[in-house]
């Protein structure tokens, strides 16, 4: 790993390299570059997962001739291929370096911190939603049930933003969330469930269920599971997979077009 | 803190006073749902509906101001039943008895008539905090910002002793800490009376051991409080005022006395990131730098000390804060050898033995506990296991007095200020943000609704509250977050600053100003008037 | 191109959470949180997310300044520390150290508090040091 990137760098395929180095025990994010390659040495894995596509992307805001290495999980790869197709980043000026994750006996080291099943303990069992994040393992639980878990859960939020502004494919200058005339400011929680609901469509035929908003949701909402509801509705009415192809998603709701929500939230 | 935030985790029981802590603490309140999602209790006490007390397995809403009347109630229900921890009472605390002779004033009935909290709810809350152990007290402003507040927290510390809950995991009484480095602050000798590690300038041997490092002894006489400061202003005592990143026209109580003493003032310093409005006072401005702009530590409310990094250079020609002193101090012919912070950490462990085992290598990103008195001691997560730090627990006993201002007809309402979860302090930081100031962006007041249909003032009206000491105009908003004849208005707006009302009554011991209760009246602005604030 | 991403704390309430400030170029462009913190486990609250914004904001001082005519005008550093420190040593000649008042805060970090107390303590011989903690 560490002579791939050393050659990528030094051959000047990439200018820079975002992958990890440890810092005091913590494994952290790190911008390597061909001006100090003796870094690449520190090159690591890291088991914590930190949006390193939106890092890249900002930095392709920035200069949009940079050539950007990245260290990438498969979730990684599938949010760069919806950042392309939202026309945000140039897929020429990216070149992933695969991450073995998804775990199977057949490889090694391989590690994701969203397959760790969240903690649940008995208040959680009898009001939070279960958290497998299978959508099929709610609809055991009859809709007013369903409903009634749900606001328990929406009711927690703390209005700290962090699932939008940790989501690799949230990028929208005027996020709808934010909007005076759909959401009341200033209190917490935020309106339940438009909040949730509104983000919720957006991640329709979007959300590459990465599942960093989930676990960076200080209250512990499980917010994977929602989006993957949404998700399978795109997926069941236009057969479309988020993250699999180039094309934009059928179904599309950005923050700049606010005033559509209220529209299709009625649907 | 006694404890560590992630001794939460191993509560059964928690009890939240006078802390809206998803709003101020959201990263502990994170760890209280954690909590309660595990199995915990959950009680809150708090006057307003706070989001938390959605999750509690008690909730009450007293009285402003009546928390050692709720607490004294709480225990004397606990002796009354045996709950409490007669082991731990023999072995590691005195002055039980004649406290328990004092808790004998606080029958349930008149607790209840007092506080305004249902007997049966004093009762369940009492059962719970005293057989599920251990319990753990959290407690923020709501507590200490009153003329009783040590009152406050001596209740909750005596509570705490009560059911043997100081000293082991999961227990203990633990104030949250309201701004990022108040601990430091007080740790590094931010205080008039203590030098740093919480060394009494009184005393000769500290005073001696300081000046074998300083070179200079410092003086043993005790200096002055804040409040005592503004007195000094307004006779004439104190002449120069050196303002170092706080903004007292935005958090002291009555800002019109503050402002005339600030007048009096030879000289004025500020060093701060913003023109703050005392800035806008001064006679000299330092432009300081902000927290990604130079390294250092900073204390957070579990005493653990973390490293500070800098990310990028201060703005134009600012300076870090650390620059600056040394540069005065070497104007006034007393250089300082210090070429970057960590020269100055290592003086700090020289002569403050709680930090001494502490380098930056060890601190990394994890940081340390104080105590951490020796390169290889591992840091202090819990305090007072085994025995207090000065040998038994003292009960000390408390009783419920009245706020200094009450409502009566001239101003029948309790005005509390606090904050809300978007911004913070005095708002010269949060509100240069974006985002924070689009989340709230204007100062408001918050109202019962059916306060407010009397008054017939609407959601989003513009109204005007007064206390005796002045009024501001902003807007209203109708919640049954607050009680029936109470007020809620946060403080962060300097527009319609909060403390131009506020009561700057004190406790006598803690100094600290009753911010959380004063008698106010509301009423709507009908067309024309604009928002200005008007003296009386 | 450079990026950059520095681990802190956030300097906002005492919980003390450990940030990770994103810099490219110089210029700092955002606040994760760190996801293996002791204290905030990858978890940050609406302040914390925008904590560079405070410090990016084009309402930041820049200079330093000293009042002249009744208006504070933009100086050097040698002129402002000057200005300071003679007419903080003017005051204390005239009416003694104890006419002197500090305050310190719970916004810069452990270092400065303890500098700024025995600037106080040593250098202009006052106990008057305090700092906004019951606010
Ligand atoms: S799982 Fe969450 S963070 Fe990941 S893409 Fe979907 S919404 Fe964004
Ligand atoms: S991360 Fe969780 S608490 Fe924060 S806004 Fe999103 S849902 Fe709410
Ligand atoms: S508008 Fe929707 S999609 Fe856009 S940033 Fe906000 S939540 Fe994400
Ligand atoms: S992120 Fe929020 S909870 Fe954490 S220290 Fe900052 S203000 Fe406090």
């Amino acid at each position: 790993m560490k002579d791939i990137v050393r050659t990528w760098l030094e051959s000047g395929r990439i200018d820079l390299f975002l992958g990890y180095r440890l810092v005091d025990g913590h494994p952290i994010p790190h911008c390597f570059s061909k001006e100090r390659l003796e870094e690449v040495e520190q090159l690591t894995e890291s088991l914590a997962r930190y949006p390193l596509e939106k890092i890249a992307h900002q930095m392709l805001q920035k200069d949009p001739a940079v050539r950007i290495g990245l260290m990438a999980r498969d979730c990684t790869q599938r949010s760069v291929r919806v950042l392309a197709a939202w026309n945000q980043i140039d897929m020429d000026r990216i070149r992933v370096l695969t991450m073995s994750c998804c775990p199977s006996d057949a490889k090694d080291k391989a590690f994701c911190s969203y397959l760790q099943e969240p903690e649940t303990g008995p208040v959680r069992k009898s009001n939070g939603m279960p958290s497998t994040g299978d959508p099929d393992d709610c609809r055991v639980l009859p809709a007013e049930e369903r409903l009634r878990r749900w606001l328990y859960e929406f009711q927690k939020c703390i209005k700290c933003y962090g699932c939008r502004d940790i989501c690799p494919v949230c990028f929208c200058k005027d996020c709808g969330l934010e909007h005076e005339d759909l959401m009341d400011k200033g209190v917490v929680p935020p309106e339940v469930p438009l909040f949730h609901l509104i983000r919720a469509v957006h991640m329709a035929g979007r959300c590459v269920d990465c599942g960093l908003c989930e676990e960076a949701c200080p209250v512990g909402i499980p917010l994977r599971l929602l989006y993957r509801k949404v998700n399978g509705i795109v997926t069941d009415r236009f057969g479309y997979r988020v993250g699999q192809t180039k094309d934009q998603s059928p179904f599309n709701v950005l923050g700049e077009f606010s005033p559509l929500e209220l529209s299709s939230l009625d649907d | 803190m006694t404890n560590s935030l992630a001794d939460m985790d191993r509560s059964e029981c928690l009890f939240v006073i006078g802390s809206n802590t998803t709003e101020t603490h959201p990263m502990i309140a994170k760890r209280i749902l954690r909590a309660v999602e595990r199995g915990a209790a959950l009680i809150v006490a708090d006057p307003r509906h706070i989001q938390l007390a959605r999750f509690a397995t008690v909730a009450v809403r007293h009285r402003p101001g009546t928390d050692v009347a709720l607490l004294c109630g709480l225990m004397h229900l606990i002796v009354r039943n045996n709950w409490h921890d007669q082991d731990y009472i023999r072995q590691r605390t005195e002055g039980f008895s004649s406290f328990e002779r004092v808790l004998q004033n606080y029958p349930p009935e008149r607790v209840a008539q007092i506080t305004g909290v249902a007997v049966e709810d004093l009762v369940r809350m009492a059962e719970i905090y005293a057989t599920r152990s251990p319990a753990a007290i959290y407690y923020a402003m709501g507590i200490t910002q009153h003329t009783t507040g040590v009152d406050n927290v001596k209740a909750c510390a005596n509570l705490a002793m009560l059911c043997g809950n100081v000293g082991i995991p999961g227990g203990g009484v633990n104030p949250l800490r309201g701004q990022n480095n108040v601990q430091g602050a007080c740790d590094m000798g931010g205080l008039p009376n203590v030098l740093p590690g919480y060394q009494p300038v009184g005393d000769e041997q500290v005073r001696s051991r300081f000046e074998e490092v300083w070179g200079t002894r410092p003086p043993g006489q005790m200096g002055k409080t804040i409040p005592e400061m503004i007195q000094g202003m307004q006779e004439g005592r104190i002449r120069a005022l050196y303002v170092i990143g706080e903004n007292p026209r935005g958090s002291e109580p009555h800002l019109r006395h503050l402002d005339s003493a600030l007048e009096k003032l030879d000289l004025l310093i500020v060093q701060d990131i913003f023109a703050t409005p005392t800035a806008q006072k001064a006679d000299v401005v330092f432009a300081a730098s902000a927290v990604a702009e130079k390294d250092g530590t900073f204390t957070n409310t579990e005493r653990r000390c973390l490293r500070v990094r800098k990310a990028v250079d201060p703005p134009g020609e600012a300076l870090e804060d650390w620059r600056i002193l040394c540069r005065l101090a070497d104007a006034l012919g007393a250089p300082q050898n210090f070429e970057k912070p960590e020269d100055i950490f290592e003086e700090i462990r020289r002569v403050t033995p709680s930090y001494a085992g502490m380098t930056y290598a060890r601190l990394g990103i994890d940081g340390l506990q104080w105590p951490c008195r020796t390169e290889d001691d591992p840091g202090t997560p819990i305090l007072h296991v085994g025995s207090f730090a000065r040998g038994r627990g003292i009960f000390h006993p408390v009783a419920h007095k009245e706020p200094a201002e009450c409502p009566d007809d001239a101003y029948p309402f309790i005005l509390s200020t606090g904050r809300m979860f978007a911004h913070y302090h005095t708002g010269t930081m949060t509100r240069a943000s974006t985002h924070l100031d689009r989340e709230q962006h204007t100062a408001y007041v918050e109202i019962h609704p059916k306060d407010a249909q009397t008054l017939s003032i609407e959601d989003g009206d513009q109204v005007r509250v007064s206390t005796r000491r002045g009024a501001v105009a902003l807007e209203a908003r109708v919640t049954n977050r607050v009680r029936p004849g109470m007020l809620f208005m946060p403080f962060h707006f300097q527009e319609a600053a909060a403390n131009i009302l506020t009561n700057p009554a004190a406790d006598p011991v803690a100094k600290i100003p009753e911010y959380k209760a004063c008698a106010a009246a509301i009423e709507k602005i009908m067309g024309g008037e604009t928002a200005q604030e008007r003296s009386v | 191109m450079d990026c950059r991403l520095v681990p802190s704390v956030c300097s906002y309430c005492g919980t003390g959470c450990g940030v990770l400030f994103s810099v490219i170029d110089g210029t700092l462009v955002g606040t994760y949180p760190i996801k293996t913190h002791p204290v905030n486990e990858g978890s940050l609250c609406i302040k914390g997310w925008n904590l560079h914004e405070h410090i990016t904001s084009p309402k930041r001082l820049r200079n330093p300044m000293i009042r002249r005519n009744g208006q504070l005008q933009p100086v050097s550093w040698d002129e402002a520390i000057q200005e300071a420190a003679s007419r903080l040593r003017t005051v204390v000649e005239e009416h003694g150290p104890d006419s002197v008042g500090v305050l310190t805060s719970a916004k810069i970090t452990n270092e400065e508090n303890y500098l700024a107390q025995k600037l106080a303590r040593t250098v202009i011989g006052t106990n008057n040091v305090d700092h906004c903690a019951r606010l």
